[in-house]
């Protein structure tokens, strides 16, 4: 049983995921937050296998919040849940540690099926490419780059602390800027 | 609210024909010239035909052959009356209003004063001499004529100024209003609309297929596209500013961004329809992007200008490495600019500028001739 928590905040989406998924054996949702605070008590309750985590969050962004869930341990499985599901995300999503992106526009079989694999430990990220590094060398600034290199390769955070001799805390918010940096940007409103 | 010109015209018919009747009344009280009736005809009909013409074509108000013609007429009657303390010269002055209310502030003073010299010319002529003045009421008649001119100027042209600005600033409070009225759309299409679309899509998706079933994904699926569409088009990058200044601003933002280049825009843009702005905006931006970026460009040159049907034409040059031999297959950059040219009916070449260098030029036509959606 692949225990499934939901982060949106979209209760249209939310009633529909848990219904879906309800219908699905083998996959279980635990449970749902649809605030960026619930997220470590949500966690906490449940203790589920995977988190199928929206990338536009009020307040906040997928991707910290995805490297928050990735610092637990263990760990749960993350699946990244947008509409903008492209290769550039998945980029961003493996610097943020995820283990998938999933498009919210993809029928209900391929959402169960990109579940199971991530469940069974499969990385469903599209494959890395220069073109990709060039973008995100374009929205870095220089000194972040080996940084960025580090995160891709799914070096640990305290490895990477390590090799670029800096403490913990700094490295966190070093991270989190590379992520605010690499994030897709939708209609916002301004004010 | 009516437009400001009309309650000038309003205002100035009013003080012309409260002229005209002290310039008659004063005519049957005092015989001033032995052909007082001959010159109160005149003014009743020059005066009378004056209002009429501007009534019928209101853009009179705004010909400075009009105003001349005006101001010349009331300062000949003057002359004619025969004295400088003449029946005619609240009539002449109310020929100065339209041209100090309609210009500029500081031509609208200078108008002031060459009226007033004007008036010091006629006086001259018609008998004032400034050494002979022998009553306090003399010279204060005279101060009062002299004066009176320089009330009207500044009065009008202040309150016209102020009320141009007030003009502006409501305009551009409106378009900021539409844009902030757009994003809000644009976000709740995206945020609330575009979710539901996804849950229901998912919900079905998730049932036995069936031929009636696929049918219904695929029109959800054509909804959800229609909405990203919507989405894209709603949201404008030029937050309610003008063409040019957006590229001004993202220009500075980028030199500043990147550290010794260069990045100027000359010119100023014909105005667009919003949609067909925000692509061309977009364009430019990433012409201008991409000179620094990945050109190695030290000095970036926009120019706009407005071409010879009412659309706009842009060139983007710089100075840096040129155009790669092969563009990268996954350069969606380009295409992109491609295809937002496209989508607004506007052309788009790219090539080589002076040598080394890129030189980008985009055409868009003027919605009027090409029909491109307003």
């Amino acid at each position: 049983m692949i225990r499934v928590a939901l982060i949106d905040d979209h209760p249209a989406l939310v009633a529909g995921l848990t219904a879906v998924l309800r219908a699905e054996p083998g996959i279980l949702p635990v449970g749902t937050a649809s605030d960026p605070a619930e997220v470590e008590h949500l966690l906490y309750r449940t203790q589920p296998d995977l988190v199928l985590l929206d990338y536009h969050l009020p307040r906040s962004d997928g991707l910290r919040i995805c490297r928050r869930i990735k610092s637990h341990v263990p760990a749960p499985k993350v699946l990244i849940y947008s509409a903008y599901a492209d290769a550039w995300l998945g980029f961003a999503a493996r610097a943020a540690g995820a283990d998938g992106v999933a498009s919210k526009a993809a029928p209900a079989r391929e959402l169960y099926e990109l579940i199971r694999r991530v469940a069974r430990g499969e990385s469903v990220l599209p494959p890395v490419s220069a073109e990709h590094f060039h973008e995100a060398a374009g929205r870095l600034d220089e000194e972040d780059l080996p940084l960025l290199g580090l995160l891709i390769d799914g070096t640990s955070p305290h490895d990477i602390a390590e090799a670029l001799r800096i403490d913990r805390a700094s490295l966190t918010g070093r991270i989190d800027r590379v992520l605010g940096r690499l994030r897709v940007d939708v209609a916002a409103p301004t004010g | 609210m009516r437009p400001t010109g009309d309650r000038w015209i309003v205002l100035w018919v009013m003080t012309r024909v409260a002229a005209i009747a002290m310039a008659v009344a004063l005519l049957i009280a005092h015989r001033v010239t032995a052909f007082d009736a001959a010159l109160g005809w005149f003014v009743v009909t020059y005066g009378g035909l004056s209002i009429l013409a501007v009534m019928r074509a209101p853009r009179l108000v705004r010909r400075p052959g009009a105003w001349l013609l005006d101001c010349v007429v009331g300062l000949v009657l003057i002359w004619i009356s025969g004295d400088w303390r003449s029946p005619f010269y609240l009539f002449a002055l109310t020929a100065l209003a339209p041209p100090v209310a309609m210009l500029p502030y500081r031509q609208a003073v200078a108008s002031g004063a060459a009226f007033t010299l004007a008036f010091i010319g006629v006086a001259l002529l018609t008998g004032l001499d400034p050494w002979t003045l022998k009553s306090t009421v003399s010279l204060e008649t005279l101060a009062t004529h002299l004066a009176l001119p320089g009330v009207v100027t500044f009065g009008l042209a202040y309150a016209a100024d102020v009320m141009r600005r007030l003009e502006a600033e409501q305009e551009r409070a409106q378009e900021l209003a539409v844009e902030a009225e757009r994003r809000r759309i644009a976000w709740e299409l995206h945020d609330s609309a575009k979710q539901r679309l996804h849950a229901a899509h998912l919900v079905l998706s998730s049932l036995e297929p069936s031929d009636v079933l696929e049918l219904a994904l695929e029109q959800l699926r054509g909804a959800t596209a229609d909405m990203e569409t919507s989405i894209a088009e709603l949201r404008s990058p030029l937050e309610g500013r003008p063409l040019s200044a957006a590229l001004r601003d993202r220009a500075a933002e980028l030199a500043a961004l990147e550290g010794g280049v260069s990045v100027a825009v000359e010119g100023e843009a014909p105005r667009l329809p919003t949609v067909a702005a925000s692509h061309a905006y977009r364009i430019l931006a990433e012409a201008m992007t991409n000179a620094v970026r990945h050109a190695g460009a030290r000095e970036v040159r926009v120019t706009l200008a407005t071409a010879a049907d009412g659309g706009l034409h842009a060139i983007v040059a710089d100075d840096g490495r040129g155009l790669p031999s092969h563009i990268r297959p996954g350069a969606n950059g380009i295409r992109t600019m491609r295809s937002r040219a496209f989508a607004i009916g506007g052309r788009l070449t790219i090539g080589s500028g002076s040598d080394p260098g890129t030189r980008v030029r985009l055409d868009v036509p003027s919605p009027t001739r090409e029909g491109v959606p307003a």
